[in-house]
């Protein structure tokens, strides 16, 4: 399997405090990866340094064997990695197809001055981007909401547009930060089967969750931290047996 | 070198009670803002009007000074409840209507101001004339009155917001609105108290500003420049950065006008302010 | 549909002011000149950019054409593009340090430019001191100077529906699309992570907006036939954002409705300046309370009042800023 994303020695300190030290893994093409471990092990800071967020202290990144450590994150965007945010982020004043037209965004060809002037082929891309945004909204089952107001919509509804949002640019690797939290069992479930079906198909996912069970379920591989480092790095079945992680999660009663 | 020694003792001193002033005048926006994170641009003409009072109250009705401070009190108060319940309340959550609606209320105020007060410059005679003379430093007694009601202002602030309940309540509703809300704080009736205290805080320093500085409807636009200057430099929400700031501006004005002369030392306040937001962009105390 | 109505407008305005006496001309000159400021500042006001400092671009497009004019004795023709030039470059120039900030920060930086730029001009009798440039001179057009209110009412015709068209085009096409994602610090990530380089978007926005400012301001310097720093106060900033906020920022047309109707109304109230100003403010906060979507929401009045009382019931008392 090719290796799409390859984390190569990432460290991360803030002032004194170290949030990751030494992180390696590599993602193979198509896989569906799951970022385990306790909260302030460094998941979303680790997240945060793949999409561009801010740079590491050390270590780097790299989407198809090429180097994107120090690329910002717009740059990061057009080679393909996209991502959701722990707190739901959306364009608020927008309508559902409004956001996911935004996320089009790397996909327009015309140039700023054909869209100023008018031009047949800038109408004529407006169009296709247009049916291409309800395309993803239908695929995602949200299809009926793409006139409504984003922030209009309960958390389910917000959270599957988030993911609409971040799959309409058609990434390479798509960084999922807990799609699963607040919503309810069915919700989440709901949420889940999509990734691991639809959008899976797509491209190659990595996701942070704290739920076991779901990663237990849906991941080819799980990789858990624990203070910034790798502690495991496998198949998701072996995470209750292996040691460290026990100890880390000590008490949590979802493993067993 | 020596003839310029007392002199800057001088401007030091006169530093040290304009920052005061400064601060005075910044108190009810930093009261303000600090908890309901409020633009109140309406903070100015606030504070014209309470030396407007001064003027129509007392030096032309003949009202003694300490019911005139009563009344000048009880009409912000009222005044404060009202835009907060009319005005602020309505428009929560809305940052860019809150700012052009207190804009639109300060220019509401500035202009009545303008037709009804005419634009011919007026004064106030000083409540306690004369100058105290310390060491060869000469210092107006009106300033040190001022700077005297601005440090018991200050001090009955920090009582109110760090030793009282309601105080507790303020710090708890800007810190996390909602757990405060869920143990039972009134946000409401918070939202109300501030405002009205921070109208009640511009009113009483214009009337305390109103026999040093000549008054004119528009006197409003300036002190409220500066008091915005000297809270986002001091730091938001921060009362102790609101003062250092206040003070930091003062005898830079002062001590730089006499070494460099007064339009550089604007243009030297101006530059020693954008070098701490580089520096510290939260401000000197602040928490971002 | 659309089209006829702007063609018939456009024809009105090309042939019915031969017909009109010179205070209507005057009227329609501000009218126009005020649109096409309130319009440059909607873009930037698109993207969550409150402006009060708008009146400094203006006024260095102003001063800029008026200096060569004068000075230099260079046509007044290149004297309007170098306004607009000006002003563009203080725009990209200061646009880098300004557009990192937000909320009130933002708002205070550009008063700051606006008043630092009005003290410059104060200071230096190069600009003319507080007294400004007099004899600022109309253009030449085909060898006569447009000295009439009828001959500079096509220039600035001109110049407005040139402007206008453009300034539209980048609200409704991609570009002002785009533009609507940066209107938070939130979002503005959000934008960085779909691809979009948010502060090429700003940038580019603030110069085209300052742009427009600088190219009117340049016409409206040469119209007065004198510059000086007490036109292009704080509260002419104020004025164009009362303008942009009394329409409404829903679309384009808001600013618009907004300028025709605050400046033919401000018009008539030639009494003294400070009745205007009561008036306007007034207007302002009735629209913001009641309306707070401005005028152009009126058609859709009934839902957007039960869509507030609703949305009013759960804000939180302490407002953040964008």
């Amino acid at each position: 399997m090719t290796a799409i994303l390859e984390i190569r020695g990432i460290t991360k300190q803030f002032g004194g405090l170290s949030a990751l030290a030494g992180v390696d893994f590599t993602v193979g093409e198509g896989e569906l990866v799951g970022l385990v471990g306790p909260n302030g092990a460094g998941k979303s800071t680790l997240f945060n340094i793949i999409a561009g967020a801010f740079p590491p202290t050390a270590g780097a990144v790299l989407l198809k064997g090429r180097d994107i450590t120090r690329l910002a994150s717009h740059d990061r965007a057009r080679h393909g990695i996209a991502r959701t945010f722990q707190q739901v982020t959306l364009f608020g004043e927008l309508t559902a197809r409004d956001n996911v037209l935004q996320g089009l965004h790397r996909h327009v060809a015309s140039r700023f001055l054909a869209g100023l002037v008018g031009t047949p082929g800038y109408r004529g891309e407006q169009r296709e981007l247009v049916a291409r945004a309800e395309r993803v909204l239908d695929l995602l089952g949200i299809g009926e909401h793409r006139d409504e107001l984003v922030s209009e919509q309960p958390l389910g509804i917000q959270k599957l547009l988030t993911v609409a949002v971040a799959l309409a640019t058609e990434p390479t690797v798509l960084l999922l930060d807990e799609p699963g939290a607040g919503l309810s069992h069915e919700e989440s479930t709901r949420m889940m089967d999509l990734v691991a079906t639809v959008i899976r198909r797509r491209c190659t996912i990595v996701l942070v969750e704290h739920n076991m069970r779901i990663v237990s379920r849906y991941c080819d591989r799980a990789i858990v931290l624990h203070f910034g480092q790798k502690i495991y790095d496998g198949e998701p079945a072996g995470l209750t047996a292996d040691r460290r992680v026990v100890d880390a999660y000590l008490g949590v009663a979802e493993l067993a | 070198m020596e003839v310029y020694l007392p002199l800057l003792a001088q401007g030091l001193a006169i530093g040290v009670l304009t920052g005061i002033l400064y601060v005075l005048v910044a108190l009810g926006l930093t009261l303000i803002y600090g908890i309901l994170h409020i633009v109140n641009f309406a903070h100015g003409e606030i504070y014209m009007l309470g030396a407007m009072a001064v003027l129509y109250l007392h030096v032309v009705a003949g009202l003694a000074l300490v019911p005139t401070l009563v009344v000048i009190v009880a009409l912000a108060l009222l005044l404060g409840l009202c835009i907060e319940r009319g005005i602020f309340r309505v428009l929560r959550g809305q940052w860019l209507q809150l700012v052009v609606a207190s804009v639109g209320v300060s220019l509401v105020i500035q202009s009545i101001g303008w037709i009804a007060f005419g634009i011919q410059e007026k004064s106030v005679p000083s409540y306690l004339p004369g100058i105290v003379d310390l060491f060869g430093i000469r210092l107006p007694r009106e300033r040190l009155l001022a700077a005297g009601v601005a440090v018991v202002l200050v001090a009955a602030l920090y009582w109110l917001v760090y030793r009282t309940r309601v105080g507790l309540a303020m710090r708890a509703i800007e810190e996390d609105e909602e757990t405060a809300r869920m143990l039972g704080v009134n946000a409401n009736r918070v939202a109300s108290l501030s405002v009205a205290l921070g109208f009640v805080l511009a009113a009483v320093a214009g009337a305390f500003v109103a026999p040093i500085y000549s008054l004119n409807p528009g006197m409003g636009l300036e002190p409220i420049l500066m008091s915005f200057l000297i809270i986002i430099v001091g730091g938001l929400g921060s009362i102790t950065g609101t003062v250092l700031a206040g003070l930091l501006v003062g005898v830079l004005q002062s001590v730089g006008a006499i070494l460099f002369g007064s339009e550089a030392a604007y243009g030297l306040v101006f530059v020693v302010m954008i070098a701490v937001l580089v520096v510290r962009p939260a401000g000197l105390l602040g928490r971002v | 549909m659309k089209a006829a109505g702007f063609g018939v407008l456009l024809l009105a305005l090309v042939t019915l002011p031969p017909l009109a006496e010179p205070y209507m001309l005057h009227v329609a000159i501000v009218v126009l000149m005020n649109v096409v400021y309130a319009e440059a500042l909607y873009v930037i006001m698109r993207m969550g950019y409150l402006s009060f400092g708008h009146a400094g671009y203006i006024a260095v497009g102003a001063y800029t054409s008026a200096l060569l004019a004068t000075k230099l004795d260079v046509s007044v023709w290149l004297g309007f593009l170098a306004g607009g030039a000006v002003a563009a470059l203080l725009a990209w120039l200061l646009g880098a340090i300004t557009l990192k900030l937000r909320g009130i920060y933002f708002s205070l930086s550009v008063f700051a430019f606006a008043e630092v730029v009005n003290a410059v001009f104060r200071a230096f009798d190069f600009f003319g001191g507080p007294a400004g440039i007099a004899g600022v001179p109309r253009p030449m057009f085909f060898g006569t100077r447009l000295n009439t209110h009828l001959g500079f009412y096509y220039v600035v015709l001109a110049a407005a529906v040139f402007s206008l068209v453009f300034l539209y085009r980048l609200a409704a096409t991609r570009f002002g699309f785009t533009l609507l994602a940066l209107r938070t610090r939130d979002t503005e990530g959000l934008a960085e992570s779909v691809g979009i380089d948010a502060a090429r978007y700003k940038t580019l926005a603030f110069v085209a907006s300052c742009f427009f400012c600088g190219l009117m301001g340049a016409i409206h310097g040469h119209y007065l036939r004198f510059v000086s720093p007490f036109v292009f106060t704080f509260f002419f900033s104020t004025d164009l954002v009362i303008f942009n906020m009394v329409g409404g920022l829903g679309s384009f047309w808001g600013p618009l409705a907004g300028s025709v109707l605050l400046t033919t109304l401000g018009e008539q109230l030639f009494a003294a300046g400070y009745y205007k100003s009561l008036v306007y403010a007034v207007v302002l906060l009735v629209v913001i309370l009641a309306l707070p979507g401005g005028l152009i929401q009126v058609p859709r009045l009934r839902e957007v009042w039960a869509a507030r009382r609703l949305r009013w019931a759960r804000q939180p008392v302490a407002t953040t800023e964008r």
